[in-house]
């Protein structure tokens, strides 16, 4: 489904990634792992097309099409979906219309008919308790105002609503609670089938035992230095990173600071 | 002196009513007063110009009108078509504790106050302001009596045709811990004039939510304002939307004449064309412990013009004022244009105030998050744009109102060239 290859990217005059490499198949779920700094977060914005992230070498591929060729709302109709570490607040927007825009521009691409109002909202309301958002939520400006867990389940209602084919979850954990965050376990686990991949991006082996990655990979310094199965990320929670070959101690602690 | 005024003061003469011996006194002052220019400050950006020799109809025979209600909004109606009442004010079926008037059904107990109120709240040289003050035989008077919370609000509609001018006065008066909404709204596209002036006396702790929608566009000249007075303790909420036209000009202005009171007031304009829009606001601070959040938005498009100019004014013993004002615009062609003026003057030296203009960059963070979604980057920057301005319909306190009004504005929106 997603072939990573080789991938240097940088932001400004910065190189983050220096050689990624990462194949993901259908139904597969990858944890990411790593110290700050590592370039998981720019993964994520390098595959979705944020300006500013400009690709040296190397290459994407989603169903064997060119990824780094699309814009970003091309990617996302192929079925790329990047929930974000920090989601964006849209005052005046609301994420009901939001929301119907987003799903109506990848039904249109595929030549599809837009929803009509009413299915959309009784699906979208569907989605909203699934979350456990209330259904205000709909009304109100994207993330205007909402908490951190708020947002962070806003996320996941967008996930369950645009099913993609491959969802990167940027540290969906973050700053939850524990009941927020089997909320968002829940959320990304009704979405677990044969055909729809993911990519969990975490600090922490919690959020791993509410999603069973099939593989778990340490990203350091731009490149993947470890990869194993789900007890990697027990490991790591037990004895950090410093031991793990090719990991710099030095250059981490300054990117961390 | 143009030609159009010459004219106005005549028949300002011969107006004969029981309001004569007000007129008069504003007649003596707007014969001292110049016709604006360039040079005249007030009217710097937006010239009087197409007014100066237009001649209109003043004697209309309006015809009633049927009104499109608003829906989900049990409103009490009241039509003015060419400055003619067309709303017969005695089959109205009013609530306990409200009395509208036409001036015409005044009694004599309800001319007396207004006599004494009449161009008391409203700005004493303001030329357009005086015009109305000798011309406008037609208007309504309401008043809520102390401690009445009137649920439906009032909607007052004023239809502007083509080749006539028309001249219309509003008196609102709300006894103490009174509670009302007023509903301003303003239609008209054809070549016309119109003034409208609006006096609205809110007392010690009353309330008022207040809208006027000023929807005259194209060729229909307007100028007008809603004018408050705030007593002790009172609130305020008023949300303003404006077109441009050939000639558009509202005044909003504000004065606390008690402590601890406090406004909330929204504007948003949206011009295309070649339209014209110039929003006048003065706060007055007279008295400390007062609040005032002043938020004005507009888009301009085209080779329209807005003009903003926004005054706060704290006198020397207004301490424990509280006081923001923010202008931003979004302006969507190179050929748009935006003169806006936040100004801030204060004397007194226990205060927090706040001010600021901008014209408003494109926030592409949440533009990459939209596209990031697959919504196309024209679709996502119009969704972005209308969102500027939708951001204030959502602070409309009656829900009906923001519903009904969306639409509207999401038709002119989709109407404003981009280049």
């Amino acid at each position: 489904m997603l072939t990573i290859n080789n991938l240097h990217a940088r932001v400004e005059e910065k190189t983050i990634l220096k050689g990624l490499n990462l194949e993901i198949k259908p139904g597969e779920v990858h944890a990411i792992m790593g110290p700050n700094g590592a370039g998981k977060s720019t993964m994520g914005f390098v595959l979705s097309g944020r300006d500013g992230y400009e690709v040296e070498q190397g290459g994407a591929t989603l169903d064997g099409n060119d990824l780094l060729d699309m814009e970003p709302e091309d990617r996302a109709r192929a079925g790329l979906f990047l929930a974000f570490q920090y989601p964006v607040e849209i005052p005046g927007v609301s994420n009901l219309e939001f929301m119907k825009a987003a799903v109506d521009a990848s039904l249109e691409s595929r030549g599809e008919e837009p929803m009509s109002s009413a299915a959309f909202l009784k699906k979208a309301k569907e989605a909203c308790a699934q979350v456990n958002l209330p259904l205000a939520f709909l009304k109100r400006g994207v993330n205007e105002g909402f908490s951190g867990g708020e947002k962070k389940r806003n996320e996941i209602m967008q996930m369950i609503l645009m099913e993609p084919k491959l969802a990167i979850l940027d540290e969906s954990d973050s700053g939850l609670d524990i009941d927020a965050l089997k909320v968002v376990a829940d959320g990304v686990n009704s979405q677990r089938s044969a055909d729809r991949s993911f990519i969990v991006v975490t600090h922490y082996q919690r959020l791993l035992d509410y999603i069973k990655p099939d593989f778990v990979h340490v990203l350091s310094d731009g490149k993947i230095v470890k990869s194993g199965d789900a007890s990697l990320a027990k490991e790591l929670e037990a004895e950090g990173y410093a031991w793990l070959e090719g990991y710099d101690i030095e250059e981490n602690s300054e990117a961390s600071a | 002196m143009s030609m159009w005024l010459e004219k106005a003061l005549n028949r300002a003469n011969q107006v004969q009513d029981w309001l004569s011996p007000v007129r008069m006194q504003a007649l003596e002052t707007l014969k001292q007063e110049k016709w604006p220019t360039r040079k005249t400050e007030a009217w710097k950006y937006t010239p009087v110009k197409p007014l100066e020799r237009a001649e209109f109809n003043h004697t209309a025979q309006a015809n009633v009108v049927d009104v499109e209600s608003i829906q989900g909004l049990d409103s009490i109606d009241l039509v003015f078509v060419d400055g003619c009442l067309t709303t017969p004010i005695h089959s109205l079926a009013l609530p306990e504790g409200l009395t509208i008037d036409s001036f015409e059904s005044a009694s004599t107990d309800v001319q007396t106050w207004v006599s004494e109120v009449f161009g008391q709240i409203k700005p004493k040289r303001h030329l357009f302001g005086l015009v109305n003050d000798v011309l406008a035989t037609q208007g309504v008077i309401i008043d809520v009596n102390a401690g009445q919370k009137i649920d439906k609000p009032i909607r007052l509609i004023h239809l502007q045709n083509e080749g006539n001018e028309a001249h219309t006065r509003v008196l609102v008066r709300l006894g103490s811990e009174a509670q009302a909404s007023v509903i301003e709204q303003f239609t008209g596209d054809q070549n016309s004039f119109s003034t409208n002036v609006a006096e609205f006396s809110i007392g010690e702790s009353a309330s008022l939510e207040h809208y006027r929608f000023c929807l005259q566009t194209n060729e229909a000249m307007s100028v007008g304002g809603s004018h408050f007075k705030l007593h002790e303790k009172s609130q305020l909420n008023s949300q303003l939307v404006g077109y441009g036209s050939k000639l558009a000009r509202v005044d909003v202005d504000v004065e606390y004449a008690g402590e601890n009171a406090f406004s909330k007031l929204n504007a948003i304009y949206l011009l295309k064309d070649k339209e014209i829009f110039d929003l006048h606001s003065t706060i007055e601070h007279a008295v400390p412990h007062c609040v005032t959040d002043e938020t004005v938005r507009g888009i301009v498009g085209d080779h329209a013009k807005a003009t903003f100019n926004g005054r706060i004014h704290i006198h020397r013993d207004a301490q424990k004022t509280l006081a923001e004002l923010s202008n931003k615009n979004l302006l969507l062609a190179r050929t748009a244009q935006i003169n806006t003026k936040p100004e801030l003057e204060i004397y007194a030296d226990d205060v927090r105030c706040a001010h600021g203009a901008t014209v408003a960059e494109l926030d592409k963070s949440a533009l990459y998050y939209m596209m990031s979604r697959g919504i196309s980057k024209a679709d996502a920057l119009i969704m972005l744009n209308f969102g500027f301005i939708n951001a204030l319909v959502d602070e409309m306190p009656n829900e009906a109102v923001a519903e009904w009004l969306r639409p509207i504005l999401r038709q002119r929106f989709k109407a404003m060239g981009s280049e």
